[in-house]
């Protein structure tokens, strides 16, 4: 699958730049690759996410000056470099995270991506976004046309508002007039109440039907204990569906049924006990049953454990999340807030024996069929970690370890097959409000055979694999000899 | 006149016997109840307004995410600018959306102007208890809303953690703009409004228990009282702790203590690192509000639902016993499942447990009152006034959102569904839209007692039909947005494959919000201009039974001209058998009744008897223990 969407987005670059440009493309998609798996939480191409737009960032500024800027923009600005400074206070001197651990090239061929998306907007111009500047001006040519439209929907809107006026207050002088109101509401009312309800019916099925495909109910859950969790959901949806029903139905069908015909009389019936009993009794006793099978399932799930479980610890931050494996010894070493840096993001305690086979990724990896124990750890605010279709999910509260246990079983390419969907990927995103930038917060997450596992496992560098002691690496360290704490790129060769 | 204001002779706009009614005294700072509750109406719907307003910006977002709109930097200036919104203020409107919808509409815009209003003219009195901490309970909510609407100009803008305002997002201002003088001045506000909510609910319970008139027994109180002083019980015991709360969270913010805050650095949090603390333990005290704070947006709405189905169904509601029982019930147990927002915080799920138990039970009382609703509607006699079909619309959504509560309460699909558009659709329909809906019936049915005049029917009409149409069609698609996993206060949904196939659906919802927005503006067009020109009502404009009809139209200071009316019957006495008419109000004596009852006398609160008055000043509770035990005549 790889293979095709690769030729297919190598052909889109041809077909956009020229023949001359196929050997800078392949550079550009490495860097698309290295781009969406470490800038994406906080840079688009176009947008302001929480760093400026990078559009045109290529001819803004010189690619040495890029290079240095990326691998750690704080000693930039600490060395007094003027465009550095001043670009750290147009963005709120919100310091950017630092890449030491890309290389010059990697980084080059970022830019070069950078650069590939900056033009391609120029070559569909004239369908989209319109004019070359790279400064992001709003191009002309567009606003006018768009905001045409806008004021010929307001105008629209007020005549409309104004040629119903108008036929009320006809109505109303008609109904004056005559000494008797014109429209019978009660008579209109009650229809349309009986259409309202079946119009509501007839959309809330088709809403199950089309819609509730698109739900991740609609196919197996990825992880063990989706199945009693799904059993649990659809007798919950059973239940609450036949009485949905039945109480809507009875409600707007009486409302038809007794409105007021001027010959009728209401029938007093203030009470009836045994009636009331009745549907006190049948819905406690449903609620019973729902609550004890509730306990059942929220029990088996949450007091969950295995001791041969393989220990990962998911680090959210502002906005992105990092994972780290505990290594052979299926321990994770110390960590402490204090040492969270720009170049140990982790805080991770790189004396402590037990870090020294940690990995650490922006890749979530399971193995199927084998029991995992997320631990969650966050830097700044509150974070959630969410794997929809695993049915997983954990708040990850800065000072609060929290932790899920769970076993993936359908690995990314089955459920591939399944959902006929070659794009298919589950993902962890973040599901609590964190901050500006909450919305793209996520992290992809593949569940790969036991042996793929074990393979991409075994090419992950080591936290601490033959460095120096890296002890004090804060916000000011310098650019040391540490290993690569985050190493997407060698993830992304090895994934080749 | 002189009974009145007995605890205020030091105020001098209230001589005894001759009141000078200046402009000021009259329209700005009044005393009197049914003014007071049309500036509450009045701020309520305008705070509503600007809410609404809000939530069709960020509706525009969600469904054109890519499309510049170039309108949008004209209204909000940088914070749109280009015409796209920027992501730190979308995050500011549903912020303040919620806010102002929680707090400011549905609490007092909806709790404040119907307990004001009905309060002492139901129980048949003639003010509150205290009409002075009346007025300031309003000026608090004013002050309040001012403190909250500024807070839109402030750099940095408004308050932007979410309604919930979970530190340390909203306790550190490096980590959102919006948590830097934008949420000084929430919390602000929000001291505010917990002083008007404290000063109002003191005064509704205080006027309900001592102030009935002769006859009026607990068991022949309307629905609606009943609701309105359960709710202000509610509100006088959980809103202190968000007051607690929130106060801590001022200490965080600016004191550098670390009551929320736990393991963050130095150069997050203003150069003192925090350690010690907990962000979960706000969470505990603002659900402990928060979850009751539900039932107070909700029972007023039931209340009047429940009077105004009942008048215009011709029939006594069903059940009276069983509806006072379930609320209490429902009141009872919201102080013990704020946990079920929870679930997933990282909680002992033994306590999730727990929690789900209590909140799951709470299904049981809501399933009575939406039986004895069907069982009320059946064989009635249905008049469907705009009041009625409002009210109608109440029950539909209460019983969809009610349903969802169910999935949500059980801890174990929580997992799944936590802070998804599901909790947005749940939430939307059950207390939102039925909350607006109890609001909107009550406007209607209630509008010739504070404006004298009718509002106008067929706009009336219109006006529900739009609205019951636009929230469904807004609401209903969003349950399935949840199911899909789409997480709440997301600024677009374009960074995920799986859930941009959703643009269509969140273009349609995006338009019926639209027309649910129009369609609020004919409602405050038929508002507004029918305080002039709405046709004049009659005494009693919808032949009910309450005493609020027996009051004259034109507005006097102590509601009743004469003698306040004695009560001889239940307020429910609709198509009784052999009754001449289909409805007898409480004031009628059956033949040769005569008042029974050793019921709170209303002279004992005239200032003549001296005694009386120096005995109420020791302790009120004191008097309210004793008159309920029986003792006290």
């Amino acid at each position: 699958m790889r293979i095709i969407t690769t030729v297919l987005r190598a052909l889109f670059f041809v077909s956009l730049l020229s023949i001359s440009f196929t050997g800078f493309s392949q550079t550009a998609e490495e860097g698309e690759k290295l781009f969406s798996a470490n800038c994406t939480s906080c840079h688009d191409i176009n947008e302001k996410v929480v760093g400026p737009p990078l559009k045109g960032a290529h001819t803004k500024h010189k690619e040495d000056w890029l290079i240095k800027w990326v691998k750690n923009s704080q000693k930039l600005i600490k060395a007094g470099d003027p465009v550095a400074v001043q670009l750290y206070k147009d963005n709120n001197e919100s310091p950017m995270t630092a890449f030491e651990s890309l290389s010059d090239n990697q980084i080059k061929s970022i830019i070069a991506y950078i650069k590939a998306e900056s033009e391609k907007k120029v070559d569909i111009a004239g369908t989209t976004t319109g004019t070359t500047s790279t400064t992001g001006d709003v191009p002309p040519g567009e606003n006018p046309y768009t905001s045409r439209i806008n004021w010929l929907l307001v105008i629209i809107g007020v005549l409309l508002i104004g040629v119903i006026g108008q036929v009320f207050g006809i109505l109303n002088k008609v109904s004056e007039i005559q000494g008797k109101p014109v429209i019978n509401w009660t008579s209109i009312n009650g229809k349309l109440l009986l259409a309202f309800v079946s119009i509501g019916m007839i959309a809330s099925i088709w809403e199950f039907i089309v819609h509730g495909k698109l739900t991740v109910y609609a196919y197996e859950a990825a992880a063990e204990h989706g199945a009693e969790y799904d059993n649990m959901f659809f007798i919950t949806v059973a239940i609450t569906g036949v009485v949905f029903v039945i109480t809507q139905v009875l409600l707007f069908w009486y409302g038809y049924k007794y409105k007021a015909d001027g010959k009728r009389k209401a029938v007093y019936y203030p009470d009836n006990h045994k009636l009331e009993l009745i549907w006190t009794v049948i819905p406690a006793i449903v609620l019973t049953v729902l609550v004890i099978r509730g306990l059942k399932t929220w029990n088996d799930i949450m007091n969950h454990r295995d001791e041969k479980a393989t220990v990962v610890e998911v680090f959210g931050f502002q906005f992105g999340w990092n994972a780290r494996y505990a290594g052979e010894d299926n321990k994770l070493g110390n960590h402490d807030f204090r040492q969270i840096g720009v170049v140990n993001a982790l805080g991770v305690d790189p004396k402590d024996p037990k870090s020294q086979d940690d990995v650490v990724v922006t890749e979530l990896h399971f193995a199927a069929g084998k029991p995992v124990s997320l631990k969650f750890r966050a830097k700044d605010v509150i974070h959630s970690a969410f794997l929809p279709h695993f049915r997983v999910q954990m708040n990850v509260v800065p000072g609060l370890p929290t932790q899920f246990n769970f076993t993936p079983t359908i690995t990314t390419a089955e459920m591939r097959t399944k959902l006929n969907n070659p794009k298919f990927d589950y993902i962890l995103l973040c599901n609590k409000i964190c901050g500006g930038a909450h919305y793209r917060m996520k992290m992809k997450v593949v569940v790969d055979s036991p042996e793929d596992y074990a393979k991409w496992l075994s090419t992950q560098p080591k936290l601490v694999s033959a460095s120096a002691p890296a002890a004090d690496s804060t916000a000011t360290a310098p650019a040391g000899p540490q290993a690569s704490l985050v190493t997407p790129a060698t993830k992304t060769l090895a994934s080749k | 006149m002189s009974n009145l204001h007995h605890d205020d002779h030091n105020h001098d706009s209230h001589d005894h016997g001759h009141h000078k009614e200046t402009f000021i005294s009259k329209y700005v700072f009044s005393m009197d109840h049914k003014m007071i509750a049309k500036q509450f109406l009045i701020t309520g719907i305008i705070m509503g307004t600007l809410g609404m307003a809000m939530s069709l910006l960020f509706r525009m977002q969600l469904a054109y995410p890519d499309m510049k709109l170039p309108f949008l930097e004209n209204i909000i200036g940088q914070w749109g600018k280009d015409g796209k919104l920027d992501p730190n203020f979308y995050l500011a409107l549903i912020t303040i959306h919620g806010t102002i919808m929680v707090f400011y509409v549905l609490t007092a815009g909806l709790s404040g102007t119907f307990s004001n209003l009905l309060i002492p003219l139901q129980v048949g009195t003639r003010d509150m208890a205290s009409p002075f901490m009346n007025m300031l309970s309003y000026w608090f909510f004013f002050l309040s809303s001012v403190v909250l609407v500024a807070s839109l100009f402030v750099e940095g803008g408004p308050a932007s953690a979410g309604w919930t305002i979970y530190p340390p997002l909203s306790a550190l201002p490096k980590a959102i703009p919006g948590s830097a003088s934008g949420m000084t001045l929430w919390l602000v506000a929000i001291v505010l409004f917990i002083a008007s909510a404290l000063l109002g609910g003191i005064n509704y319970i205080t006027t309900i228990l001592n102030m009935r008139t002769k006859g009026m027994k607990m068991t022949r109180l309307p629905l609606t009282i009943w609701a309105f002083l359960l709710t202000a019980v509610l509100g006088l015991l959980s809103f202190p702790v968000l007051l607690g709360g929130s106060l801590l969270l001022i200490f965080d913010r600016s004191f550098g203590t670390s009551f929320y805050l736990s393991d963050i650095p130095a150069d997050l949090a203003g150069g003192i690192e925090r350690t010690g603390g907990s962000p979960v333990l706000w969470q505990h005290l603002f659900w402990f509000l928060g979850h009751p704070e539900v039932y107070i947006i909700l029972l007023p709405a039931l209340g009047i639902t429940s009077e105004v189905i009942a008048t215009n169904a011709r029939k006594p509601i069903f059940g009276y016993r069983a509806m006072i029982g379930s609320i209490l019930a429902i009141a009872v147990l919201s102080f013990i499942v704020w946990g079920h927002h929870m679930f997933i915080t990282g909680m002992n799920p033994f306590l999730g447990s727990v929690f789900m138990l209590g909140t799951l039970i709470i299904a049981v009382p809501s399933a009575v009152k939406t039986f004895n609703y069907l069982a009320t509607l059946w064989q009635g006699n249905l008049r469907l006034t705009p009041a009625m079909m409002f009210a109608i619309g109440l029950v539909s959504f209460f019983i969809t959102g009610g349903l969802t509560g169910i999935w949500l309460g059980n801890a174990a699909l929580d997992i799944n569904l936590h802070d998804t558009y599901f909790v947005v659709a749940h939430f939307h329909l059950v207390m939102g839209s039925a909350a607006i809906f109890g609001m909107m019936s009550g406007i209607y049915h209630w509008y010739p007692k504070m404006f004298r005049r009718k509002m106008n029917e067929t706009m009336g009409q219109i006006h529900f039909w739009l609205t019951i149409i636009s929230a469904y069609c807004v609401f209903f698609p969003m349950h399935f947005l949840g199911l899909a996993g789409v997480p709440r206060r997301y600024y677009a949904n374009s960074a995920y494959d799986q859930f941009d196939i959703f643009v269509d659906m969140n273009q349609f919802i995006t338009i019926a919000a639209l027309l649910g927005g129009a369609a609020q503006l004919i409602f405050l067009w038929n508002f507004f201009s029918s305080i002039r020109n709405g046709k004049r009502t009659e005494q009693n404009p919808w032949d009910s039974n309450t005493l609020e009809w027996t009051a004259p139209i034109e507005h006097i200071h102590g509601n009743w001209a004469g003698e306040l009316p004695t009560v001889y019957r239940w307020p429910y006495d609709y198509s009784k058998p052999g009754a001449e008419n289909d409805f007898i109000p409480q004031n009628v004596p059956d033949a040769g009744q005569v008042d029974e009852q050793a019921e709170p006398d209303p002279s004992k609160f005239e200032p003549a008897t001296k005694s009386t008055h120096a005995a109420e000043k020791d302790s009120v509770l004191f008097s309210v223990v004793k008159r309920w035990l029986g003792f006290a005549n």
